[in-house]
């Protein structure tokens, strides 16, 4: 420990309690020879402003569910976790925004906004134990995007203490601005390379009046079945929230049936709901499933929905390896993403659970079984995404694999104009060193 | 343009002409002229020449001419911005998209469309309309504007309350960046390109980080319903009301916009009148669309919370010609104002939408103090105000005190918590007032990435930010790396 008596010197501007040693190693990498736990942007301020004049690296975290999520290091000298920077700084319900700090867990949020009948317009996964800022830096997002965007769309303010300390901020407390350049897009989806996210300003959405998920089990198999529904559906003016369809091997874990289901969500008032599955209903094919989940039922379906992914704080997964890989394609492609997954968990043994939108083109898989087919598995998946005009990302994957594998598909050709911005934000590299597209 | 041989010794004329072809460029100040400003009038400056490229090709070649011999240059699309973002400041080659007006791709099976920067917001709409689908963002000058312009400004609209603004429906780009060197971001329109946000960062960046030169968008599904409400009120602090009751009650508008006093009288003396009654303090304009069984309920909604309000008089369109011409008697507003006066600047500040009664309170305060009238018309929705401030641009002194009341209202607007701009952007116009919001620290995080594209700040410079402060480390493109 005599190389780290620098630890000591961190207690100049925090608690002894919020400085932890760490004595072990995350199989999952990303973590810190001491672990920091700021409680106000001054102390977040202090850590960045001596780590980047120390030449210390810092990997920022929130609650850890991500930590699975890019990074080349077993361990930084600091990890900063955000988990006790928490609450909401100002609520305006009048005028439907709220600021909070990064380190508030998603599901504590919506349940603070729930009374006055608002949320926040994202679905991400594990929204009880990912942090917004988590989130916001991962540019996470779940089926209900189709309707209400991504994180793009809900932010609107950020505050952001750069690596030297100082305190920037991007967009402002109102839902419309175009004050300068739209700084708050170059922070969502960095995962954490140009700064710490410290507060958070969101627009925020009524709750629906009502709401319901359509499951419609396509048992045949033939994803042109699917195609013809889908195109036909897309091409009237229902306004489902999500149209996303499983994979039969996703679709038996949520549903209990190994088919193809597509899950179509409607939040309207009641009528307007009704009248939508009414829609469904007549243009379904007649060997079509249908069946209608509200209320508990509905919860508890997307409940265990955004629990499928696995999650870097869970225990690893016992025989064999887990990982979870992202896919972007022009939307109706997620047919042929999806069609592909079944024929590669077969060709590679792995378990593969997917996903994907065919109204926005998103895609996840999730994979469990042997290291070196899960790698397989992930290579012939993101072939297929690139052959498709799209690309693939690696959400979670063990360190030791992400190491021999390229999480975030190559480099665009614009590549340096990536390198720019970084270089002119973070010069010593201090935040997240590695973590994001090709090692910035 | 005209077809006249070249006669000019300047050798970067002859250049650029050997790019973009001996008609496609002007250069004799009387042909320069209608260039000198756009739809900011009161800076005006004459360019070197305009070029009209008709390909990505010709666009980059032209740029890169203009980076190796150190010439300015910036692009214009319908010159209608109403911050002088195309206004050659310096002198600059003004590269014209005009030609570049091709609808080059539309897929409405997943529901985008490929355009060249030149092609016009409202041609799009028209192109896919007898299929049911649209384009959402809609400025006021959408029947002329071009979708490249309302990708530098981020273009607003009276409908992007419920569906956003332009950079909500931008899936790609192809820029050219101010080296010449050409690259696509999104490729195909996937979402969620790896790697830093570039197509939001480019989207709003006024034509100071790279000329887009195609441009892939989101297409949407017309509504299966829309009703449009007219509110009139006697008392302006009823209208905001019901605005802030009409939020909270969980509803949506698709738009929901606001008139004073002033601006009815312009709109009733212009070419689009409805018969608004002239003595009412202000009328809102409300339309819910989605599906039609969920419709009528939250007109009904709509209704209780305005006569809760002590509205005098509200009414529901009755058909679609009459809900054309509420919105053509409130698109024209801006332009309406020549009704009632010779000139008129229009601002364009933002404030969370529960301070209204106040801020419009401060903004009729500042019309008393400086003597002119101001006229309101704006997105109630969403907080975003547009004073028109009334004046004679032929007495003396009197532009001046219209600019300065027209900062007063953002200073205003900036008090409260909200932004100099919503939606027209800060170009030459709004640059100082910058400081109202944001610190030399924060300005200069910002120009510390317009480096990153523009590092010898040839393209379009001297718009956006303010000069630096004094009391800051100045840096110049050169000296920062």
């Amino acid at each position: 420990m005599l190389s780290l008596t620098w630890i000591e010197e961190l207690q100049a501007f925090l608690h002894p309690e919020q400085i932890k040693r760490n004595e072990s190693f995350h199989p999952l990498g990303n973590d810190g020879a001491v672990a920091v736990y700021p409680r106000t942007e001054e102390e977040i301020a202090a850590v960045l402003r001596y780590a980047d004049r120390h030449d210390k690296k810092v990997v920022i975290a929130g609650r850890g569910t991500k930590r699975g999520f890019g990074g080349q290091r077993e361990q930084a000298d600091i990890l900063l976790s955000l988990e006790q920077y928490t609450g909401i700084v100002e609520h305006a319900a009048a005028d439907m925004t709220v600021t909070v700090k990064a380190g508030t867990k998603f599901g504590d949020l919506q349940r603070a906004l729930a009374p006055y009948r608002q949320k926040v317009a994202l679905d991400p996964f594990w929204p009880e134990e990912a942090t917004i800022g988590g989130v916001i830096a991962a540019n996470d997002s779940g089926p209900k995007r189709l309707g209400y965007g991504s994180a793009r769309d809900s932010v609107i303010g950020l505050r952001i203490v750069y690596p030297d300390g100082t305190i920037i901020r991007s967009g402002g407390k109102v839902v419309k601005n175009v004050a300068g350049y739209d700084m708050n897009k170059l922070f969502i989806g960095a995962m954490g390379t140009l700064g710490v996210l410290s507060e958070i300003t969101l627009k925020l959405r009524p709750l629906p009046k009502y709401e319901s998920v359509v499951l419609l089990s396509f048992p045949t198999g033939d994803v042109h079945d699917i195609r013809s529904f889908a195109v036909s559906f897309l091409d009237t003016m229902m306004e489902p929230v999500c149209f996303e369809l499983l994979n039969p091997a996703l679709s038996e874990r949520l549903t209990g049936q190994p088919v193809y289901t597509l899950v179509i969500g409607f939040e309207d008032v009641e009528n307007a709901v009704h009248y939508q599955e009414h829609w469904v209903e007549r243009l379904r094919p007649k060997a079509v499933e249908m069946s209608i989940l509200v209320g508990e039922e509905a919860s508890a379906f997307w409940r265990t929905f955004y629990t499928a992914a696995p999650n870097g704080r869970l225990a690893m997964a016992e025989n064999g390896v887990e990982a979870a890989v992202k896919i972007g394609v022009v939307n109706l492609d997620v047919l042929s993403i999806l069609r592909e997954s079944v024929l590669i968990a077969d060709r590679c043994h792995v378990r593969i659970e997917a996903h994907g939108g065919l109204g926005h083109g998103l895609c996840q898989a999730y994979m469990h079984g042997g290291e070196e087919g899960v790698l397989t598995a992930i290579e012939e998946l993101r072939q297929t995404a690139v052959r498709l005009g799209g690309y693939a990302i690696v959400k979670h994957l063990p360190l030791s694999l992400r190491q021999r594998v390229d999480v975030w598909g190559g480099k665009p050709a614009y590549f340096f104009l990536l390198e720019g911005i970084k270089r002119k934000i973070d010069p010593n590299k201090t935040v997240n060193d590695q973590r994001f597209i090709g090692g910035i | 343009m005209r077809k006249r041989p070249i006669a000019t010794s300047d050798p970067h004329i002859q250049a650029l002409a050997r790019i973009v072809g001996e008609q496609a460029i002007l250069y004799r100040k009387e042909d320069l002229m209608a260039y000198d400003c756009d739809g900011f009038t009161v800076h005006r400056h004459l360019p070197k020449a305009v070029v009209f490229p008709n390909s990505t090709e010709q666009v980059a070649a032209v740029v890169k001419y203009c980076h190796d011999h150190d010439l300015p240059f910036l692009a214009r699309g319908a010159g209608t911005g109403l911050s002088g973002g195309a206004i050659p400041l310096n002198g600059e080659v003004v590269i014209s998209l005009t030609r570049m007006k091709r609808l080059l791709h539309v897929d409405l099976e997943n529901r985008r469309a490929v355009v060249e920067p030149g092609f016009v917001n409202l041609k799009l709409t028209n192109s896919v309309a007898h299929r049911g689908y649209y384009y959402a963002p809609d400025p006021s000058s959408q029947y002329c504007c071009t979708i490249g312009g309302n990708v530098a400004e981020n273009a607003g609209g009276a409908h992007c309350l419920k569906y956003g603004v332009t950079t909500n429906h931008i899936l790609g780009l192809e820029v050219v960046l101010p080296n010449g060197e050409v690259i696509e971001i999104g490729a195909n329109g996937v979402p969620d390109p790896p790697g830093y946000d570039l197509l939001g960062l480019l989207t709003g960046s006024e034509g100071t980080l790279g000329i887009v030169t195609k441009i892939t968008v989101r297409l949407l599904k017309n509504p299966e319903a829309k009703q449009t409400v007219l509110a009139y009120f006697d008392e302006v602090e009823d209208a905001s009301q019901t605005v802030s009751d009409i939020i909270s009650a969980g509803i949506v508008p698709a738009a929901l916009e606001m008139m004073d006093q002033t601006a009815i009288e312009a709109v009733e003396a212009a070419a689009f009148p409805v018969g608004h009654p002239k003595d009412i303090a202000a009328l809102l304009l409300i339309e819910v669309d989605g599906i039609s069984a969920g419709i009528d309920e939250q007109i009904d909604d709509i209704l209780t919370i305005c006569r809760r309000h002590h509205v005098r008089e509200v009414k529901v369109a009755q058909s679609e010609e009459e809900r054309a011409r509420w919105w053509a008697n409130r698109k024209t507003g801006f332009g309406a104002m020549g009704a009632i006066s010779p000139d008129y600047l229009v601002q364009d500040g933002v404030i969370p939408r529960s301070r209204l009664p106040e801020v419009l309170n401060e903004i009729a305060n500042i019309s008393r103090k400086y003597g002119l009238r101001i006229a309101n018309i704006f997105h109630a929705g969403d907080g975003n105000l547009h004073p028109l401030v009334l004046f004679d641009a032929s007495k003396p002194g009197e532009t001046e005190r219209a600019l300065a009341a027209g900062s007063e209202c953002l200073k205003a607007c900036a008090a409260v918590g909200g932004s100099i701009t919503g939606e027209h952007g800060v170009g030459i116009e709004k640059k100082e007032e910058m400081r109202f919001i944001f610190t030399d620290e924060e300005i200069l995080a910002q120009t510390a990435i317009r480096d990153v594209f523009n590092p010898k700040n040839l393209l379009n410079a001297g718009k956006l930010f303010p000069t630096p402060g004094r009391c800051v480390e100045t840096k110049t493109p050169s000296t920062v790396k």
